[in-house]
Formats: C-alpha cells, sequence, structure tokens
C-alpha cells in the first residue's frame, strides 16, 4: 500500500511540474500572438497597453482553464487501467 | 570518425527505447490454457524481470512462491507465463487481482481435442536463458485462433508519447526563442561594448608603457663589441 502512496505524491508533483511547464509555454504563444497582431496593424493605441489587455483576457478565458486537463487526463487514464486490468 | 560515432550512439539510444517499450507495452496472444501451477521460484540477478518485493504477491526479494500459466499456441509451441502483482509504480499496470486471475485462466483450461481459445494479455519477454517470464495481466475467451485483435492502448500510448515529444520540442523552441536567443543577444552585446573599451584602454596603455621603455632605452649603453 506504501506504493499507492508514492503513486499519488510523486505522480502529483510531476503532474504539477507538467502543469508549470505547459502554462508558461501558452502564456508565451499567447504574448507572441498578441505583439504580431498588434505589429500587423490590428489594434490601436499604446502596445504595451493592447498586449496587457490580451494577456488579462487570456487569465480568464477558456484555453487557460483547459491547462487543468493536465492533471485530469492521466488521472481518468489511471482510473480506467486499474479498471480495465482488474475488474 | 565522429560522424559515426554520434550515428552509433544515436542508434544504440533508439534500439534501447524500442527495447524497452517492447518489453512493457502489452500484447496479446491468443493460446490454449494448459496448466496453472504455483512454483517456488529463487529470483537472483535477474530480479528486474520479476515483481519488486514491495507489492501483493512477492512476499521475499529472494524465494517466493509464483503463479504460472502455462499455454500452447496456435503452432503448437509453447508459453509460460508468470502471473504477479505489477504494483504501483512500474509498469503501470495496476494490477493487483492476480489470484483472480489464476482462477480465470483455470477454467479457461482446455485441450486440443475441445479447443477454448484464449487472449492472454500480457508485457515481458520469455528469456529461457535469464529465466525471465511474461507477466500476465488479463485472460479473455475468443471464438478461435484467428480473431483480429487491435492493439488500441499501444497506438494510444505510442500516440501520446509522441505528442509529449512534439510538445517537448515546441516548448524549448518557444523558451529559446523569447528568452534564451534575446537573453544571449544582450550579453553578446555588453561583452561587445566591454572589449571595445578594452581595446581602447588597451591600446591607450601601451602607448604610455611603449613611451617609459623607449626613455629607459635611451640609458642602456649601447652593446660593446
Amino acid at each position: 500500500m506504501i506504493g499507492l502512496v508514492y503513486l499519488v505524491v510523486f505522480g502529483l508533483l510531476g503532474l504539477s511540474l507538467v502543469y508549470l511547464l505547459v502554462s508558461v509555454y501558452s502564456r508565451s504563444v499567447r504574448r507572441e500572438k498578441l505583439e504580431k497582431r498588434f505589429d500587423a496593424g490590428d489594434g490601436e493605441g499604446d502596445r504595451d497597453a493592447y498586449i496587457e489587455a490580451g494577456m488579462k483576457a487570456y487569465q480568464h478565458g477558456l484555453r487557460r482553464r483547459l491547462i487543468w486537463l493536465v492533471y485530469i487526463i492521466p488521472i481518468v487514464v489511471v482510473g480506467v487501467t486499474i479498471y480495465l486490468v482488474n475488474y | 570518425m565522429w560522424r559515426k560515432v554520434k550515428w552509433g550512439l544515436r542508434i544504440a539510444v533508439l534500439l534501447m527505447v524500442a527495447a524497452f517499450l517492447h518489453y512493457t507495452l502489452p500484447q496479446r496472444d491468443i493460446v490454449l490454457v494448459t496448466g496453472t501451477y504455483n512454483r517456488l521460484t529463487t529470483v537472483g540477478a535477474n530480479w528486474l524481470f520479476y515483481a519488486t518485493p514491495d507489492v501483493g504477491t512477492a512476499e521475499s526479494t529472494t524465494t517466493r512462491d509464483i503463479r504460472f500459466i502455462e499455454a500452447v499456441r496456435p503452432n503448437d509451441k509453447v508459453s509460460v507465463y508468470r502471473n504477479e502483482d505489477t504494483g504501483w509504480i512500474w509498469p503501470p499496470y495496476f494490477k493487483y487481482d492476480s489470484s483472480n486471475l489464476q482462477a480465470e485462466a483455470g477454467n479457461l483450461k482446455s485441450t486440443k481435442a475441445a479447443p477454448q481459445w484464449v487472449a492472454v494479455t500480457h508485457y515481458g519477454w520469455r528469456l529461457p536463458f535469464l529465466s525471465i517470464y511474461p507477466n500476465a495481466v488479463k485472460v479473455k475467451a475468443v471464438a478461435g485462433p484467428d480473431v483480429t485483435l487491435i492493439p488500441w492502448v499501444s497506438i494510444i500510448v505510442l500516440l501520446a508519447l509522441a505528442f509529449g515529444l512534439f510538445m517537448l520540442r515546441r516548448m524549448w523552441l518557444q523558451l529559446r526563442e523569447r528568452m534564451l536567443d534575446p537573453a544571449l543577444d544582450d550579453v553578446n552585446n555588453a561583452l561587445d561594448a566591454a572589449d571595445a573599451r578594452a581595446d581602447a584602454a588597451r591600446a591607450q596603455a601601451r602607448g604610455v608603457w611603449r613611451r617609459l621603455i623607449d626613455w629607459l632605452g635611451t640609458w642602456r649603453s649601447t652593446p660593446r663589441r
């Protein structure tokens, strides 16, 4: 049973690392996209303000919440594996 | 020479990854189950290919009672599977129902005269030289020796691994483009500026120093013949 504890603790640590990496990557991609969109003449006014507004929208958007799938998918996969193998 | 070494290393790594995946991913054999039994088994140098001692069915690191399943393939060659719990860490099958599996396998026993074909899901290799056995994970009755089984699990796992590698590469490239390259540019510019200053200072210092040496030289006596 100690194995289950190890699995939960180290599994969650590993998934948290993945979550961190993916969220940093996703922010970076979004910022780059906003910069390019502004430079293409899409926005008006101040460049920094335009980008900050876009990042704020991202912060409350669906795409950022989808990163929670990093936790959800592996946990579901483990659950399904346990069910299929043992029952 | 170095190219060959590099390619040799790459191929070696690729082979190791392939062997690792081939060992770990599930495979299905269609067999007749002919026997199920327990045998006291001593695990020695081949411990890597047996369950770790902290799972339910492995009571000791050296000698343990292991369940085995004997089977015959359609080509009359035999297969022997061990039936051990995997525990919770590796390989990630999370199997803890070995006793049930052994009972199911016993229930599906049959002979060539009245065959009951069984799909045995397992991972691992049978290497008689090392006394290692594939670990059976699941048994299921099937209609005949020719049914087609699609290896969905392997397909999904390999696709997921490929996707993970692809994303890691994208993330690395993004990091380099947005963070490392601008930082390196800054460092390089700073170094260039520092270099230029140092060169100028050195040139000036050399001028002063050279003049001093020349002046001292005027005091030196000319060498005698």
